[in-house]
């Protein structure tokens, strides 16, 4: 690992936040309880589509505690969303209008949270209903969003290429709706003083969160902050504001009271978005080696009417992983009258790679070419379609240490070979990219007189681990224990210019920021130090004061910054660091991975269990080696739900068919397999000063495919439709 | 409507393993007083350490009672249905899912949550390990994971690492955080022998 002389950089440092989390003082959205709080719960319609005719309040109202029950009759006041946002294309209350089942179409509140909760249950609505549009298959082809091809000279089209070649293979897949599964519930807890709110709720991007919220209630944004000091992981749900939270804002506003709105975890299955449903289709056409002569992604995703993420997983996967002369990406979305679409943790790229990596092991089956020697033959210097160089990639020996580390060269290439009691026992692999960008970004570091550093920038912590990156890299930066550095995040109030903690990018993007504002703050405090009359350096040239390890010094005499803060009866210094990436960069940014895994089949039950997993990555540089392993191999959990467990069937009354916990399973304790993860020390000398390129994601990518990979090896049977369940393989 | 009476029971109680020996703290005992008036009910019961009398609708589980009315919210509700185990805590030394445990069956009852699993300042050997083997990230599910854990080893149900992993199935933490978990229940282990 790259570690720098003094810091900590690379090392294994505590999470900062740990002993406050594992003491349960930790607050989070739901923990705040302000003086004269009332309680709030949604309803939710219970049709697919159509419109409300008619809701009776009248026994909900009647029922003791209920103080005001809110509906598309009588309504909270709430702008639309703005277009230029993706996300829920409409305001909750605002009209009788159904686009999904789960909608909110109303907002008790009561005294209690189980008065509210009963009140809820006894409001009932007639429906107007309409046929509800809910099945992926029966809608594809959906629209096209724009198709990238790239076809070497005098090929007219990617079928007479594929047509061409002498080895092709055909590989369809699909998966249903996945959720998030944020541990935290969502919730927010309003209240306003004066004119001015302030907003507890979970937020990836705490400014962007609050004005959305100014905008939708139409309020000064400089009076709304929203605070998620705490947040119980967000893995995409996060990102935007969702209704339950500027409701809860409304009603604080109009009953004149702080209101605190908790989704039971059934509501948020619906009215929180979801990972939308998808069904691919790759052609791959090969010489008799295995070298790729065509490639063809074609996707139809859910696109919901009422708003979300666009699902296009052909994008940063197929169309950046291999080199190959002809190359078509064809990716369509599909409108359904479904719950809103939202991005979940490797949004795209987990399901695209999951399409291609299972067609590259057919692809192996067929040509005789081992799994890792078919990549390595097919290995891209720079991406396929646009020609441009990786700024960093060292993949090839991802490969090779993987294999080494895993044991793979004694694999024999036979599915259905090896057994161990009842277990069929298989082998797998495949390779992982994920993007890597960079935002422009703000942090602010202050000395202040009690001695403590304080680091700060309004980015999210999810469990994401940046409140010890910010802690570690202002340490590191300004030469002192990290355990006198302060970290704050999950402040909308902090300076602007905070990142959203998405896309892999705060550590990408924050770094930088941090190690401006610490050399700003050092120069703002010589400055001072010069500066003061009442300073030992008052009236020296600047140029020969020294800020070294917390201490200024200049003429032999040396003062740590809190006796110099107090010297000259200054609290604090401070300065704010800003950086804007180059957008104009030749290179294309990505992570890469290599994935290896052994999953063994019941012979007689058909259980597939994950026996142990191997995975090298090459993310540039790492801060927090704890932080970073535990994110890594979390991911690789997450790889074991996608590949084995989570899905949420649609039925065609567009009700969710496992929308609780108990229906709709995500990995638990006994999932989880031996997993040994490494990473390689290789700083993206393009990216940044400093190189790391985010980890948050890219361990999910390829997860399933080198699981359904060695499926195949230990049975012979190939699943195409995620995820694998003991059915499939009987 | 909430009195804490605010008589520390901690002598009492002891270390966790040792809980259920003390835990029915004669209290009055018997099930819980109806309010015939308002048909809500008076429970008397010790939360960590402190005696604690609640009238409260018979409808509320333990963890409203000890979110919403006592304010200790490190004990998290994550599905108010028993299936994801954060809301864990320990009555009378067992550990029990609080969203599906009424208020009104504890009269009497010993209940301890995250906030009093530590001696005073002195964290507890799990909570340490917690954080030395981050087995944590965005804690949510953490306080559970911690009072289940407690419980699973003074049951002497983490001999192994299967069994661990087992026994703990019932928390569930979605960051899957539990390479970190296992290694701080055997760390931990080792410690609380």
């Amino acid at each position: 690992m790259t570690t720098s002389p003094i810091g900590r950089i690379g090392r294994e440092t505590d999470r900062v936040d740990g002993p406050l989390k594992a003491a349960g003082g930790a607050r989070y959205a739901a923990d705040h309880q302000p003086e004269g709080l009332l309680h709030a719960h949604l309803v939710q319609a219970t049709v697919g589509r159509g419109s409300v005719r008619r809701v009776d309040v009248s026994r909900a109202e009647a029922a003791p505690g209920v103080v005001a029950v809110f509906t598309p009759f009588r309504p909270l006041p709430l702008n639309p969303p703005s277009p230029q946002q993706s996300g829920e294309n409409y305001s909750a209350l605002q009209d009788t209008a159904v686009r999904f089942r789960g909608q909110v179409i109303g907002l008790v509140v009561a005294d209690t949270p189980e008065r509210a909760r009963d009140a809820a249950a006894l409001v009932s609505a007639d429906y107007a209903v309409t046929p509800s549009r809910t099945s992926l298959a029966d809608g594809s082809p959906g629209v096209a969003q724009g198709v990238v091809q790239k076809l070497a000279d005098g090929v007219p089209s990617i079928d007479a290429a594929l047509a061409a070649s002498p080895v092709t293979v055909t590989t369809s897949v699909s998966q249903h709706a996945q959720h998030h599964i944020a541990m935290e519930p969502h919730a927010t807890t309003a209240v306003w003083v004066d004119d001015h709110l302030t907003v507890y709720t979970g937020a990836q991007a705490p400014q962007r969160a609050a004005a959305t919220i100014a905008a939708r209630l139409g309020v000064d944004p400089a009076k709304v902050r929203v605070l998620c000091r705490y947040t119980g992981g967000g893995f995409g749900q996060r990102s935007p504001v969702w209704n339950e939270a500027l409701l809860c804002a409304a009603a604080a506003r109009a009953l004149g009271r702080p209101v605190k709105v908790v989704l039971s975890r059934e509501q948020v299955f619906t009215a929180i978005g979801h990972r939308g449903a998808v069904r691919q289709t790759i052609r791959l056409g090969a010489d008799t080696d295995g070298r790729l002569l065509a490639l063809s992604h074609e996707s139809d995703g859910e696109l919901p009417a009422a708003g979300g993420w666009q699902m296009m997983p052909g994008r940063d996967t197929s169309a950046v992983m291999y080199r190959t002369p002809n190359i078509r990406i064809d990716q369509r979305l599909v409108t359904l009258d479904t719950p809103p679409t939202w991005s979940m943790r490797a949004p795209a790229e987990a399901p695209g790679m999951f399409a291609l990596e299972t067609a590259m092991d057919e692809l192996s089956v067929r040509t005789g070419v081992d799994p890792v020697e078919l990549r390595l033959r097919n290995h891209a210097t720079e991406d396929p379609v646009e020609g441009r160089p990786f700024s960093s990639k060292h993949l090839e020996e991802c490969y090779r240490v993987g294999a080494e580390r895993f044991g793979w060269s004694g694999r024999r290439a036979r599915p259905r070979s090896r057994t161990d009691g009842d277990w069929l026992v298989g082998t797998g692999m495949a390779s992982a990219i994920y993007p890597a960008w960079r935002q422009s970004a703000t942090a602010r570091v202050r000395f202040g007189d009690d001695g403590r550093v304080t680091v700060s920038s309004a980015t999210s912590d999810l469990g994401t681990g940046s409140f010890t990156v910010l802690a570690v890299v202002g340490a590191d930066e300004l030469g002192v224990p990290v355990g006198s550095v302060d970290a704050e995040v999950g402040d909308s109030a902090l300076p602007p210019g905070g990142v959203g903690a998405y896309g892999s990018s705060v550590t990408t993007s924050t770094v930088p920021a941090v190690q401006a504002a610490c050399r700003a703050a050092v120069e703002a405090l010589v400055r001072a130090a010069v500066e003061n009359p009442r300073s030992p350096f008052a009236g020296l040239d600047p140029a020969a004061v020294r800020y070294r390890r917390g201490r200024v010094e200049a003429r032999g005499r040396s003062v740590d910054f809190r006796t110099l803060l107090h010297a000259m009866g200054v609290p604090l210094v401070e300065a704010v660091g800003a950086t804007d990436p180059n957008t104009t960069s030749p290179y294309r940014f990505h992570c890469f991975g290599a994935h290896f895994c052994e999953v063994r089949v019941h012979r007689l039950t058909g259980e597939p269990r994950v026996a142990r997993f191997t995975s090298v990555f090459d993310v540039g540089r790492v801060v927090n080696a704890k932080a970073a392993r535990s994110q890594l191999r979390g991911s690789i959990i997450w790889g074991v739900g996608h590949a084995l467990l989570e899905a949420d069937p649609i039925e065609p009354d567009g009700r969710f068919a496992a929308a609780t916990m108990a229906d709709y399973l995500v990995p638990v304790h006994a999932d989880t397999p031996e997993i040994d993860v490494h990473w390689l020390d290789h700083p993206d000398p393009h990216i940044s000063e400093f190189g790391a390129r985010g980890l948050g994601e890219i361990g999910l990518v390829s997860v399933a495919a080198a699981i359904g990979n060695a499926v195949f090896d230990a049975t012979g049977t190939r699943v195409h439709d995620l995820p694998i369940t003991l059915d499939k393989l009987l | 409507m909430t009195q804490h009476e605010g008589i520390t029971r901690r002598g009492l109680l002891g270390m966790v393993g040792t809980a259920a020996a003390a835990a029915t703290v004669p209290l009055g005992g018997g099930s819980a007083a109806a309010q015939p008036d308002t048909g809500e009910v008076t429970v008397r019961m010790t939360v960590n350490g402190t005696a604690t009398s609640l009238t409260a609708d018979p409808r509320v589980t333990l963890l409203d009672a000890v979110r919403e009315r006592l304010g200790l919210t490190g004990t998290k509700k994550g599905c108010d249905r028993g299936q994801c185990g954060a809301c864990t805590v320990h009555v009378d030394g067992r550990r029990v899912v609080s969203c599906l445990t009424l208020l009104a069956t504890l009269d009497g009852a010993s209940v301890t949550t995250i906030e009093g699993l530590a001696d005073g300042d002195r964290p507890h050997p799990l909570q340490r390990a917690f954080v030395d083997q981050d087995g944590l990230q965005c804690g949510f599910c953490t306080p559970g994971q911690i009072m289940s854990a407690a419980a699973v080893i003074a049951e002497g149900r983490a001999r192994t690492d299967d069994e661990i992993r087992e026994q703990m199935s019932g928390n569930i933490c979605r960051c899957s955080a539990y390479p970190g978990i296992l290694a701080a229940i055997r760390q931990a282990r080792t410690e609380m022998r």
